[in-house]
């Protein structure tokens, strides 16, 4: 036991010192703001689109249609930019082709020459108020969320003109299709969590986020430390003193504290930045009202507690899953083809998380957490979007322990055979020997 | 003391179809420097990691101080330097010690001290805290070797402890593997030169092709080869002798330096009539001793030609 504290010691303190320990704590932090406030800033500099209406239509529709994009603001205040500048096109039908092509030749250029082009070329004709089709010409038109909202906004348009055409009165079509605005709030044993929907979701999705880096970088670790040893023929004299359990545990659990000790300066550092946000945001220019606007999560302590614990079981699992590998192996190189067997079940998690956070109830979600490979990753998210029945939470416990004693016992019976091996890679075959013998 | 340190009783031990060790049978007892001799590819470290419970025989036995528990129990009573030298490159050399002292079941606080003590005696104090790969390669040897001794193990293993040092760090080596001994506790050590174990060890044995081939006190092995050497040195002349020395009925064998010689008499010839007749034909001779063989001339002789082919032997 003292012997296995010795590695575990040796491990922390010598990984803990090293300048990538230091770097990657510092700059992940630094990501991990500018993934959220980049959005902003962005959404911040967004333009005014300049969109042409060639208008084909003998309803000389178009004009109706500009002045509803017109409305359109880019943000919720009344007083912000509108999305849209409008002109008008009248064509007849022979016109048409040639005024649209006018028109095209003048769009998707860059930002540079705003003035006299076009961000977009819409195409209205007779056709478009019986059947719905139109055409839109533009250089932007991959931007999923701006020709989202252009169709909404030319749907509504559509719908008011024939509904005005059957004689129904305008301000009554507006205020029977104004949208729906709807609030989450989640609710936890009975209890309002304090937590609007997108929270829990942004919440969820940085749990996931974080398990999935940490499990992957910090397994890569001990793979790649379990190797290193094997070459510098250290390896030898520690098998002369410490029995490969020894070796093998200490290694992770070593690892496993320095991964633990990285997120709670991240953890930390989160919670006092978000308490401060508002001062910090002044500082950089920004409008505190903004900042405090802005979705960062509450995690209450059963989320925490059962984050940390699937943290911990999921990275000794994994962790001692790559020790194996690297036990293996004689180079970083020769790891790459094996770890991709334990990679790609860290990545099936993560990518399960995605569906999970969309239906934290479905059978999916259920069955994963209750497989050791994935639970690690979908459990947690689980726990804090949906009311979890303790008994699963029990379960998948369970067979998270069970499932990490016989990765570790399979860990163990490599390791054993792997840290003296030298030389050719061993097969499947060989691997498979070494675990029975 | 009863009980041999190390007792390895009918061992072999096989690596895909080719045998480094054959049914080898060694006794080390307590006390004193014993040399594992043995060429190139001889089963000598083989041997050292089946002791050290590295690799598991296929067949035999191997029990140390006479108990049945692994040598990774006694681990505490043990030292061992791998003939394949490691370290943690990224180390400082002070924690480095320290905690293969942790590892040998000493307290963070003694190792330090011992630590300390033997990078003072080694001539290496100033490095420290400096990290182990700013170290010379001679410089890593000696804390390696500081490593394996820190704990005071009553028996310590040395796999090839000299080579790759330059003459001053070996006799520094050599120094205190003799005080080692000087204390009452066991060295045992592997070695190809045979010049260094004959000048050290009490106890020899020599291995060829993974089984031994002669064991014992040296004086013993010595005694039992046969004294009846001779040693010749010639000035001039050295074609008449030629003849001579071709004389199956005076000279059993011969090394053959050139400017010098030495020999094997055969059983029953007479140094005295060697003489008579290398002078009677007016050999030119500088030297004539009778000696007693040296472990090189034994080696050769009991191992001969076959060492050479030691390595490349594969069975299929």
């Amino acid at each position: 036991m003292k012997k296995i504290f010795s590695v575990v010691r040796r491990e922390f303190v010598e990984r803990v010192r090293t300048r990538a320990f230091l770097i990657s704590t510092l700059l992940l932090p630094v990501f991990m703001v500018a993934v959220f406030l980049l959005p902003i800033l962005m959404s911040g500099t967004s333009r005014t689109s300049r969109v042409a209406i060639v208008d084909g239509s003998s309803a000389a529709v178009g004009a109706q249609i500009a002045g509803m994009l017109q409305q359109e603001r880019l943000g919720d205040k009344p007083a912000a930019e509108p999305r849209y500048s409008v002109q008008v096109f009248p064509a007849t039908e022979g016109q048409l082709a040639a005024v649209r092509d006018g028109l095209v030749a003048k769009t998707g250029f860059g930002r540079g020459h705003q003035a006299e082009q076009w961000t977009g070329v819409l195409v209205l004709t007779d056709a478009t108020l019986a059947s719905g089709k139109l055409a839109y010409y533009g250089g932007n038109v991959g931007g999923l969320e701006a020709m989202s909202k252009l169709q909404r906004t030319l749907s509504r348009a559509l719908a008011t003109w024939r509904l005005g055409k059957s004689g129904v009165d305008p301000q009554l079509v507006a205020r029977a299709t104004a949208p729906a605005d709807l609030q989450t709030i989640k609710v936890e044993d009975g209890k309002l969590a304090g937590q609007s929907g997108e929270q829990s979701f942004m919440l969820a999705y940085a749990m996931g986020f974080i398990l999935y880096i940490a499990v992957l970088i910090y397994g890569q670790q001990t793979m790649t430390s379990v190797v290193e040893e094997k070459n510098s023929r250290i390896m030898e004299v520690l098998a002369s003193s410490l029995t490969p359990f020894q070796m093998l545990l200490g290694k992770v659990l070593g690892v496993g504290a320095a991964g633990l000790a990285q997120m709670a300066i991240w953890g930390g550092s989160a919670v006092l930045l978000s308490s401060q946000r508002g001062p910090l945001g002044m500082l950089f220019g920004m409008n505190p009202s903004t900042l405090q606007s802005l979705p960062i999560p509450s995690m209450s302590a059963s989320v925490l507690v059962v984050f940390l614990l699937y943290f911990l079981l999921g990275f000794l699992l994994y962790g001692a899953l790559y020790a194996a590998i690297g036990a293996m192996c004689n180079s970083i190189q020769e790891t790459q083809q094996y770890a991709l067997f334990v990679t790609m079940f860290i990545l099936v998690g993560f990518f399960a998380m995605f569906s999970v956070i969309r239906d934290p109830n479905s059978t999916l979600g259920m069955a994963m957490s209750l497989v050791p490979f994935f639970a690690p990753f979908v459990m947690p998210v689980r726990w804090s979007m949906t009311t979890v029945p303790p008994l699963e939470l029990a379960i998948s416990l369970g067979l998270m322990v069970v499932g990490l004693l016989a990765c570790t016992w399979l860990a163990g019976r490599i390791y054993r055979t792997g840290i003296l091996m030298y030389g050719k890679k061993p097969s499947w075959r060989e691997v498979w020997r070494w675990i029975r013998a | 003391m009863t009980s041999p340190s190390v007792r390895i009783t009918t061992v072999t031990k096989r690596f895909s179809g080719h045998v480094a060790v054959n049914r080898l049978s060694l006794e080390v007892f307590a006390g004193g420097i014993f040399g594992l001799l043995g060429p190139n590819g001889a089963g000598k470290s083989t041997t050292i990691r089946l002791i050290m419970g590295i690799l598991e025989p296929d067949e035999g036995s191997i029990s140390l101080f006479g108990l049945p528990d692994g040598s990774r129990k006694l681990s505490a009573r043990i030292g061992y330097l791998p003939e394949e030298r490691g370290l943690y490159k990224k180390m400082q050399v002070l924690d480095h010690l320290v905690f293969l002292g942790e590892t040998k079941g000493i307290s963070r606080h003694d190792a330090r001290i011992r630590a300390r003590a033997w990078l003072e005696r080694l001539g290496i104090a100033d490095w420290a805290q400096k990290k182990v790969e700013d170290l010379s390669k001679g410089m890593q040897q000696k804390v390696q070797f500081a490593g394996a001794l820190l704990h005071e193990p009553e028996l310590v293993i040395l796999d090839e402890p000299f080579s790759g040092l330059d003459p001053v760090n070996a006799q520094v080596m050599k120094d205190i593997v003799v005080a080692i001994a000087a204390e009452g506790r066991t060295v045992l050590f592997s070695t190809h030169v045979m010049e260094q174990a004959e000048r050290m060890c009490d106890h020899i044995a020599i291995i060829a092709r993974g089984a031994t081939v002669v064991s014992g006190a040296v004086a013993q092995v010595k005694a039992d080869f046969g004294g009846r050497h001779v040693a010749l040195g010639f000035t001039h002349d050295k074609e008449r002798a030629t003849a001579i020395l071709a004389d199956r009925t005076l000279v059993a064998s011969i090394d053959d330096y050139g400017a010098s010689a030495q020999l094997q008499l055969a059983e029953g010839a007479d140094p005295q009539a060697l003489l008579a007749a290398l002078v009677h034909e007016r050999v030119g001779l500088r030297h004539f001793e009778l000696v007693e063989p040296s472990l090189q001339s034994i080696f050769i002789a009991k191992v001969g030609a076959d060492a050479a082919v030691a390595r490349a032997e594969v069975s299929a």
